[in-house]
């Protein structure tokens, strides 16, 4: 039971971690805590269900649409987050929790309330050796976050670009200092978060259920994770999607599957109590 | 210590006609709409709303933002309903016992998050929600779980001398009752701002860091605005459980009674006294005659919306808007 | 000549434009259903069933050549917007009867405004038992949980009798208290419960769960969760490689679109049920039919269970509404809360008649099994059309 369950664990937290990709990087560079993370997950989803329900697309297929989808979406937010004023934490916050209310409402609208799953019988199948089991489906969560993990890890530290992006996550004043156009950064921010967005939401389509009420789990889930890594630890994603992932297997084990959502919650609370000088590692106002 | 001027929580000075006019509209209501139930229903909503989105702005206008409200209303619900049910008390008791339920979480809250300002604040408010969810959601023995609470008495009948009036059976009664209700929540908030409390609120909202220098206990006047916050939305939960007679974790614990709150304070104006309020007493009932039968899902968008433009644009709020327009 | 023919024809034109109205009203009667939402799949089921009986009704000349005009509304399957929207029924529309409600959380929240108006409201599918307990005298339903825990009961103990039983349950009232009474029916005959669960409907992963599952190993799985999460159950089950002798679910499963849904995966899986096309009550076959033929002809499609349950809900109201005008009574909400206490007809579902706490007398599901992409019923014996495969062979045996 306990393998079976770390499996289950570390799939799930794979994916986690690739919802939290987006989120941090964009948090990272501009500051801007965006709630409605989780909706445009949710949406990249429901993109991908239309696709394949309406157009027969296969699964493979509907991510480069849902990216192209998200990354339109996404430039339009960088635009609403940019005409904030200060303080822009607290103001993107709220801003971002009345989109992640027009969203949902808009899904409800466009798409009704009842459960969508995407099926792609292939991530069903999978290996069967003395009893365990690993589909394909956890296969493909584990090497895909993984992949995307290293490739961003290479764009952060072996490009001139990722160097400016750290410059900005690290000491936006210095970096704009230093002759690096924050504005621009913030955009390139939100763009690469729109790609890890255009990816998690089709496979949040088939591995979960589609609702328009998903989002705020999925959000609880992305917020939990970066603070647990720290601003601009592409590895703590994954380390920290993975602990989550077999924390919440073990509770449903251990407590029960009603039990299983307050996981996240506890976590964010503990973090956030437990770390007072900030995600920032400068103090709070 | 003086008066912040600039942004001072004060009644709408010139405009004080629209209270007053308000008012006379809110009491001759019932009159107005004798034959139509649904437009007094509609209303008393909006009035619970607007005590919701008042008591939330104790805490708003102090500079703190709460996402979680409905973990207070819930928890007012929840008690008030299980003591109404089990010992079988009065609602007229446990009613206020609800509010007492829902200050004491609020005890724990803020405890637990006396260092937290800003979107971290807001973030654990938004989680903490989970807690007292789950937990209704488990305790079988105590608040039946899942199967939530059902036939719960409604709000008995009150006799004064020769006079008896039936409230729970009486849609006007009902509205009556809600609306005195919201009377003293405005009473009681705008005598706060008057205090010391609210003079200090302001203070450490403009700039914490004086306010501590000048030995305002900062944490200790936060703290008790959040207990009060918290009491008069536990008490407001309570009397929705009591007029609606059913709950289940899922509804009285809905992102719904958190996220209208703020979007009403927020539209209102955070810095004005009655702004909450009369932004409920607006959207609400806009949304449920004008938008509900147009777009019956998803018409809830247009909260989202007018919280969007309201940040970006309109950091006083619509009524803070209409203010600076001579 | 001039002057009357003007008379005449405005006498004539105010004749037919009143005539109709003053000697047959229409009677309005109230739907509240979830149309949109996370039950909008069956509330519009049982939307439609609501739809056809006033349909036959109104098709057949009205009730006492009175038409009945339905008044919809759409809960969005939130309480709160079933309480405004029954509120709105109740005081702005008048109606002199509600139907509908989907789930027990919307069936509660109705029941107490009928009371509050003094309406009364058959709903359509409700099981809580605390919710007729109260003495809510305008509350009646067509449907109760014991129609589906008697035959379950019956059929685990006498025909499974399960080593390893495991009862999951979604985290809402009606399923609460199903995996609760069935429990309690199954201990005194000897089949202990060993794995009870409840998770919220829309739960993502069931792999953990499943997990606890394997080391029982269970061999009857009960899962008291909707149609989606069977359908993510059953494949993250097949994907664990866990061949249980028994899965059944309750609620569901027999459905037809949830054959489609789930292709040859469905096989074996048990379900219960209280009619569908092709399994009616003994004497109702060509009442059956008709329903069957009016759904075709106005939705376009079959009618499931639920959209029977609608149609049993409705029809109850309107024979209530009829009794009230064959008696020459005014038609208030009292009297025909009085014609519906004292009903007795036979409908393809249930025999329908209520007790004093307006639950239905004799609603009670048979245990249907998926074989061949066809559900055959396995029990009852004096109902059943065929045996039960059983144990269901495991995953790799099959194709």
């Amino acid at each position: 039971m306990w393998i079976t369950a770390l499996v289950s664990g570390i799939a799930l937290g794979s994916f986690y971690s690739l919802i939290a990709m987006g989120f941090a990087l964009i948090f990272g560079v501009t500051h801007a805590f965006n709630l409605a993370h989780g909706e445009l997950v949710v949406l990249a989803g429901y993109v991908a269900y239309w696709l394949w329900k309406g157009w027969g697309l296969s699964l493979i297929f509907t991510f480069p649409v849902a990216v192209a989808a998200l990354l339109c979406l996404c430039l339009i937010l960088q635009r609403l987050f940019s005409l904030l004023r200060e303080p822009l934490e607290l103001n993107s916050i709220v801003m971002s929790f009345g989109l992640a209310i027009l969203l949902q409402n808009g899904m409800l609208f466009a798409f009704s309330g009842d459960y969508r799953l995407i099926r792609a019988p292939a991530l069903t199948e999978g290996i069967y050796v003395n009893g365990l089991s690993l589909t394909y489906g956890q296969l493909a969560l584990v090497v895909l976050s993984l992949v995307a993990i290293g490739l961003l890890h290479l764009l952060m530290h072996h490009t001139y670009l990722g160097k400016a992006l750290r410059a900005t996550i690290q000491d936006r004043e210095g970096a704009a200092l230093a002759g690096i156009n924050v504005r621009i950064m913030g955009l390139v921010a939100f763009g690469i978060g729109a790609v890890c967005i255009g990816l998690a939401g089709p496979l949040y389509g088939s591995i979960h259920y589609l609702y328009p009420a998903a989002g705020l789990q999925a959000t609880l889930i992305a917020v939990t994770i970066t603070i647990f890594a720290g601003v601009g630890r592409i590895r703590g994603l994954i380390v920290g999607g993975w602990l989550l992932g077999l924390a919440e297997s073990a509770a449903v084990i251990l407590l029960g599957s009603s039990w299983r959502e307050l996981v996240s919650a506890v976590i964010l609370i503990g973090l956030l109590v437990f770390r007072p000088r900030g995600i920032l590692g400068r103090e709070e106002g | 210590m003086e008066r912040a001027a600039p942004t001072k929580i004060a009644l709408p000075g010139p405009d004080r006609a629209i209270p007053v006019l308000l008012l006379l509209g809110l009491v001759l209501l019932p009159f107005l709409a004798r034959s139509n139930g649904y437009v007094l229903q509609v209303f008393t909503h909006a009035l619970l709303l607007a005590t919701l989105a008042l008591a939330w702005n104790i805490l708003g206008a102090g500079g703190l933002v709460s996402l979680g409200h409905a973990a207070f209303f819930g928890v007012g619900a929840y008690s008030s309903g299980i003591l109404s049910l089990r010992p079988g008390l009065s609602p007229w008791l446990t009613i206020p016992v609800g509010g007492l339920f829902g200050a004491g979480l609020a005890v724990m809250v803020g405890l637990l998050c006396r260092r937290l300002r800003g979107a971290y604040f807001a973030l654990a408010t938004l989680a903490f929600v989970e807690i007292p969810r789950v937990v209704t959601d488990n305790w079988d023995g105590l608040t039946r779980g899942s199967l939530g609470l059902v036939g719960l008495p409604g709000l008995p009948a009150l006799t004064l001398g020769p006079w008896r009036v039936e409230i729970g059976s009486s849609a006007s009664a009902s509205y009556n009752l809600v609306l005195s209700y919201a009377l003293v929540v405005v009473f009681l908030v705008a005598l706060l701002w008057r205090s010391n409390l609210g003079l200090a609120l302001q203070a450490a909202r403009e700039e914490e860091t004086a306010a501590k220098a000048v030995g305002i206990h900062v944490d200790r006047y936060r703290l008790l605005s959040l207990i009060l916050s918290a009491f008069l939305t536990g008490t407001s939960g309570a009397i929705y459980v009591h007029l609606t007679r059913y709950t289940v974790p899922g509804l009285v614990y809905s992102l719904h009674f958190s996220a209208v709150p703020v979007i009403f304070a927020m539209c209102g104006g955070r810095f004005t006294i009655l702004g909450p309020a009369l932004a409920a007493l607006v959207l609400y009932p806009v949304d449920q005659f004008l938008f509900h039968p147009l777009l019956p899902a998803g018409h809830e968008f247009l909260y989202g919306l007018f919280l969007i433009l309201v940040v970006l644009f309109m950091p006083g709020g619509f009524w803070g808007a209409l203010r600076r327009s001579p | 000549m001039l002057v009357w023919r003007p008379t005449l024809l405005c006498s004539l034109l105010v004749l037919l434009l009143v005539s109709p109205s003053a000697l047959a009203a229409p009677i309005k009667i109230g739907d509240i259903h979830p149309l949109t939402g996370r039950l909008a799949k069956h509330g519009l089921e049982s939307h439609q069933g609501v739809i056809a009986a006033v349909a036959e009704v109104n098709e057949a000349g009205g009730v006492f050549g009175r038409q009945v005009e339905l008044v919809s509304r759409d809960d969005q399957s939130l309480p709160d917007v079933a309480i405004s929207r029954a509120e709105e029924l109740c005081a702005r529309e008048k109606v002199v009867g509600l139907t509908g409600g989907y789930e027990d959380s919307l069936v509660g929240a109705v029941s107490e405004v009928a009371r509050k108006y003094q309406v009364p409201f058959v709903a359509s599918a409700s099981l809580q038992k605390e919710l007729a307990r109260h003495g809510n005298p305008f509350f009646f339903r067509v449907a109760g949980l014991q129609g589906f825990v008697e035959p379950l009961c019956d059929f685990l103990s006498e025909r499974l009798r399960p080593q390893r039983l495991a009862i999951l349950h979604a985290a809402t009232p009606g399923a609460t208290e199903f995996a609760a009474d069935l429990e309690r029916c199954l201990q005194p005959r000897g089949i202990p419960l060993r794995l009870g669960e409840k998770f919220r409907p829309g739960t993502p992963d069931f792999v953990p769960l499943i997990a606890k599952l394997a080391t029982l190993p269970a061999d009857v799985i009960v899962s008291g969760g909707f149609f989606s999460d069977h359908i993510l159950l059953v494949r993250q089950l097949k994907a664990q490689r866990l061949s249980a002798k028994a899965y059944i679910g309750p609620w569901g499963v027999a459905y037809e679109t949830f054959l489609e849904e789930m292709g040859e995966d469905a096989e074996y899986l048990y379900g219960t049920s209280a009619w569908m096309p092709g399994i009616t009550l003994p004497g109702t076959e060509a009442a059956s039919r008709a329903f069957v033929e009016r759904c075709r002809r106005l939705f376009q499609r079959e009618p499931s269970s639920t959209t029977m349950h609608g149609y049993t809900a409705a029809r109850a109201l309107l024979a209530a509404v009829e009794d009230v005008l064959r008696r020459g009574q005014p038609l208030t909400g009292a009297n025909v809360r009085q014609a519906l206490a004292g009903l007795d007809l036979l409908l393809p579902m249930e025999r329908l008649s209520f007790d004093e706490r307006g639950d239905p007398r004799s609603y009670r599901h048979v245990v249907v099994q998926v074989q061949g992409g066809r559900f055959v019923v396995v029990y009852p014996p004096e109902r059943a059309t065929g045996s039960a495969v059983y144990p269901a062979p495991p995953w790799k045996q099959r194709p």
